[in-house]
């Protein structure tokens, strides 16, 4: 109760609008007369108003694992710092790597953790922790952030899915133990998904949703009546995606050049422009992947041809997000699996380290302009405020008002909560 | 039913006990496996398992219902039957053939026509390359997908024994493209506990791994006993191999010599024995364990060597005095053709849970454990059962008793393939380059297959309760082109096309169409709609294309009835 309490004096405070009265109004009259409802039956009768408030969650996912002496934690002046520079940002005394002119500029919308933590150093099971919040077992099939927040706040009327991932990767994650219909709409690119054009006219295709039909009711007769029933919800749930009008979310050349330019005209700057386009059409979260952070070679060189891809098109989704008046409902959070070693290896790369890296979050509810933790002088230790996996998906849940503590069965019928342990980061929205 | 279920359940007091190998074998052999192995026909145990059923299911008021449900119509026995053997349809001539021949045995001769078919082999093998796969705690170990069907579908074919390949998956080694039976290991990257987690899930359904971090209340195996299983795989690796040109590749190998590097980040990875971590103290090296194995305290001294170490453990694992092998295998298979398993999830067997009908599992087991674990003679004498050829029942609504029907089942991936190939007479969709999937780095997948199980996919150890389908299969079905392309009326090449030209019955075509798709000829009042749809249309090649489209869509082509 205390949670949602939480949530939702936060939700309000943030709104501008401080009315409990309001919300309160909305609930069953005859429930208030009686005096029956006490508040946490009060908030539980209104979740899915609540869910249907618009939060969303777009995740840029920096696959390989970013450095983060070349992004949001330059160490100049120490041999560990190697030849990156760091320039000012838009937040006295805040620096980042030269390699982020863009961000840097737009560092007041930016939470900086500079001090994340953890232990899995390979690729595959960092991924999945970074995705799901737990380590992976072969017995329980954990689901992915994105499946956590469609399933709590998804809009189950909307024509469009909850989840879309561009740049689709299974070891990223998917419905685990939610099952299938909490999968990603998963996208190779960012161009308009596979088998979403009618194979013919719309005439000629209701027609044959109709005979379908008429064809299927034999079949329920005969004792398949459920089957049928299941099968016919999914088939009417595909038509109305793709007949939808809202399918030209995913139309990418219905935005004015300036606005495709704005946002640069490759893959990522591509997808996270789709990505706007599908949180405003009513998707609740979008994960866009961005591939080849690896650097155990020329990390200096590749990292710095990274960021060129991707430090102007994600302050542009910030700022585009901010402009509409989107971005204290939509968490934009940019992180990798997890970064990279303090010493520079003699192929002048940087290899895996998992216990001292960094990541940005804006939007959400979060506040700007800050950085959260920090290293000793070289990269090698956190130095304060170390933040763990758990603390930071505490911390989505509570941008995103969902309740951490909800249980989902596994296949084996055990509880499993969206977040075992950990603390939200305060500091973030205070 | 009191009789019946004694010795169940003293077994399952003893269970309890401290005599634990006593009682598993005492009971076991007591029954008659191994100590008067006689090999009964699958005709007999199928009868002998409709008998126990009915009797068992007897306190649980279904013997009525189990009487009551009719036996299945010969061409839905059919459609079953090939789908759950070969993983595809049957043609309109097999299924007339049938349903025209008067022979008593038509039933039984028609499942061995059907183990004999290669197709046999390749669908088991789909099957458990997912169960593998599906489980995997590394994509890499998709590499290994295709080996794992090879081997699996050869073994299948030339009806080698489960024991076998299960020694084969254990005691496995070599380069992970080539030698399939390293799947299991492949899969979980050579970590031990997740490899014996596999190994004891796959084999003897039994859910050890859920003792890894601390002894559930539930369950009589301790933690210690879980790391003890696991002592049998800390010196298998899964290495990198530097293929020709870009292929590359894996290979799981014995690592008997200390690794030269000394463990640098708290973690003791490549050591020779396997230590069971300190709960309190994460980054201290644990404690040593001996390998033993749970069921049977059966133990390897320290410093085995890592072959002795596994091919005891198969020994061990498949040993007839070892009840758990033959039932997890058996529940599995029983449950993939009868649409419930004794035991549910399939996987989850053990002391600790509770089955459905154990006795005639018994049965099952005993006499599959007798036949040396022929895997094709408990195929055809599952097949044999009323209980597999009773009608189907909707999952929604089905309150009959366990077993008094079998249930509606998704197609799995390949099988869904494998039958479109077949209703639409291809050899395989085309997908053109700009619509292929592209993986990692913009590569080209494997085509169409791939493109199928990658949307219909699913862990097949799951209940199928939890296998919801999704839009994107949907939308394959409805709108994909290699799809449209092969429904296609407007060229000469394609199925349509050729009937269209060759027949002008539009009643003929229909009664094809039906039978390609759906393996049954048509009812009088859905040839009625497919003639008002023919006629309302006014476009020959249109309405049918329609109407292959549709029976392509229904709910019946993408199951198992």
């Amino acid at each position: 109760m205390n949670l949602w309490h939480r949530q939702l004096g936060l939700r309000v405070n943030r709104d501008g609008v401080i009315d409990r009265r309001d919300f309160v109004r909305g609930v069953s009259a005859a429930g208030l007369a009686a005096g029956a409802l006490n508040w946490s039956e009060l908030v539980s009768a209104k979740a899915d108003e609540l869910r249907s408030r618009g939060m969303a969650c777009i995740l840029l996912f920096m696959r390989g694992g970013p450095s983060q002496f070349e992004t949001f934690s330059p160490k100049p002046g120490h041999a560990n710092g190697g030849e990156t520079k760091a320039i000012d940002t838009a937040v006295p005394g805040v620096q980042f790597a030269d390699n982020l002119p863009h961000m840097a500029k737009i560092a007041d919308d930016l939470a900086v953790i500079r001090s994340m933590t953890m232990k899995e150093g390979n690729h595959v099971r960092a991924t999945y922790l970074m995705h799901t919040g737990y380590a992976p077992t072969a017995s329980v099939k954990y689901p992915t952030l994105g499946a956590l927040v469609a399933k709590e706040i998804g809009d189950r009327t909307s024509d469009l899915p909850s989840f879309v991932r561009i740049g689709d990767r299974a070891a990223e994650g998917g419905g685990g133990l939610l099952g299938v219909e909490y999968d990603a709409f998963s996208m190779a690119n960012p161009q308009a998904p596979a088998n979403t054009s009618l194979s013919t006219g719309a005439n000629r295709y209701t027609r044959r949703l109709g005979l379908l039909n008429r064809l299927e009711s034999s079949y329920a007769a005969d004792g398949s009546d459920h089957e049928v029933a299941e099968h016919q919800k999914l088939y009417a749930k595909a038509a109305k995606m793709i007949t939808s009008a809202k399918m030209e979310a995913f139309q990418l050349d219905r935005e004015p050049d300036a606005m495709r330019d704005a946002y640069g005209r490759t893959d990522f700057g591509s997808g996270c422009l789709l990505a706007r386009r599908l949180v405003e059409a009513g998707v609740t979260f979008v994960e866009v992947d961005v591939n080849g952070w690896d650097t155990h070679d020329d990390n200096f060189g590749r990292v710095s041809k990274l960021c060129g891809q991707v430090d102007q098109p994600a302050a542009q989704l910030i700022t585009d997000l901010k402009q509409r008046g989107m971005l204290d409902k939509t968490l934009v959070i940019w992180m990798g699996e997890f970064g990279r070693t303090p010493r520079i290896n003699p192929r002048g790369g940087r290899d895996h380290f998992p216990k001292a890296f960094n990541l940005a979050i804006a939007g959400g509810g979060v506040r700007g302009g800050q950085v959260i933790g920090s290293t000793d002088a070289g990269g090698d230790e956190v130095k304060d405020r170390p933040i763990g996996v758990q603390d930071l998906f505490q911390s989505f849940c509570k941008s995103l008002q969902i309740d951490p503590t909800v249980e989902n069965q596994s296949g084996a019928g055990r509880p499993i909560k969206i977040v075992d342990g950990g603390k939200p980061v305060e500091e973030l929205f205070a | 039913m009191v009789s019946s279920t004694r010795a169940w359940t003293f077994s399952q007091q003893l269970w309890h006990g401290a005599a634990l190998v006593a009682a598993v074998a005492l009971v076991w052999f007591a029954a008659g496996a191994v100590a008067n192995a006689q090999k009964s026909p699958a005709a007999d145990v199928a009868r002998r398992v409709d008998a126990s059923l009915a009797v068992e299911l007897h306190a649980a008021d279904s013997a009525e219902a189990q009487r009551e449900t009719p036996i299945v119509d010969d061409e839905t026995f059919l459609r079953r039957a090939s789908l759950d053997l070969i993983g595809d349809i049957p043609t309109p001539e097999e299924v007339t053939a049938f349903v025209l021949d008067p022979s008593s045995n038509k039933r039984e001769a028609v499942v061995d026509r059907l183990l004999a078919d290669k197709r046999f082999g390749d669908n088991w093998g789909h099957y458990f390359r997912d169960v593998i796969l599906y489980r995997r705690s590394d994509d890499r170990a998709q590499l290994a997908g295709p080996s794992i069907q090879r081997y699996l579908a050869e073994q299948f074919n030339q009806n080698t024994g489960w024991d076998k390949i299960a020694r084969g998956f254990i005691s496995a080694k070599g380069d992970v493209r080539e030698e399939g039976a390293t799947g299991i290991i492949m899969a979980q990257m050579g970590q031990p506990p997740e490899v014996a987690g596999e190994m004891s899930r796959i084999f003897l359904g039994v859910q050890i791994q859920c003792a890894q971090c601390h002894d559930h209340p539930t369950d009589r195996w301790k933690r210690t006993q879980f790391h003890e299983l696991v002592a049998f795989f800390p010196r298998i690796a899964v290495q990198p191999v530097k293929g020709d040109g870009e292929k590359r590749s894996f290979a799981v190998v014995s690592r008997d010599r200390e690794p030269r590097v000394a463990p640098k980040d708290g973690k003791y990875r490549g050591q020779l024995e396997h230590f069971m971590p300190d709960l309190k103290d994460p980054s201290a090296k644990g404690t040593e364990m001996k390998p033993i194995f749970f069921l049977t305290g059966k133990k390897l001294d320290l410093g085995t060597p890592d072959v002795q170490r596994r091919e005891t453990l198969a020994d061990w694992f498949t040993a007839k005095s070892n009840p758990w092998f033959a039932r997890a295998f058996v529940n599995r298979m029983w449950a993939e053709m009868v649409g419930r398993g004794f035991y549910e999830p399939i996987d989850d067997l053990g002391p600790d849970r509770t089955a459905t009908a154990p006795k005639t599992l018994e049965i099952l087991s005993l006499a599959f454990a007798n036949h040396d674990y022929d895997v094709k003679w408990l195929m055809r004498t599952i097949a044999m059962t009323n209980a597999y050829q009773h009608i189907s029942l909707t999952r929604g609504t089905n309150t009959a008793a366990p077993f008094a029907a079998t249930t509606p089942q998704p197609l799995r991936a390949d099988q869904l393939y494998d039958s479109l190939r077949s209703a639409l007479a291809v050899e395989d969709f085309d997908v053109a380059r700009a619509e292929r999937f592209k993986g990692k780095g913009g590569r080209l997948q494997q085509g169409a297959r791939f493109e199928f199980n990658r949307t219909f996919g699913f862990d097949p150890s799951l209940p199928r309760d939890d296998v919801a389908a999704s839009i994107p299969q949907a939308l394959l079905l409805m709108n994909s082109p290699m799809l449209q392309r092969a429904i296609s009326a407007k060229q000469a090449s394609t199925l349509l096309g050729k009937l269209l030209t060759q027949n002008m019955d539009d009643r003929e075509v229909i009664g094809e169409l039906y039978l390609r798709c759906l393996a049954r000829e048509p009812k009088p009042d859905e040839v009625h709609t497919c003639l008002a749809y023919v006629s309302a249309v006014k476009n020959r090649p249109e309405a049918f294309e329609d109407l292959l489209w549709a029976l392509l869509n229904s709910t019946e082509f993408s199951q198992r009835k």
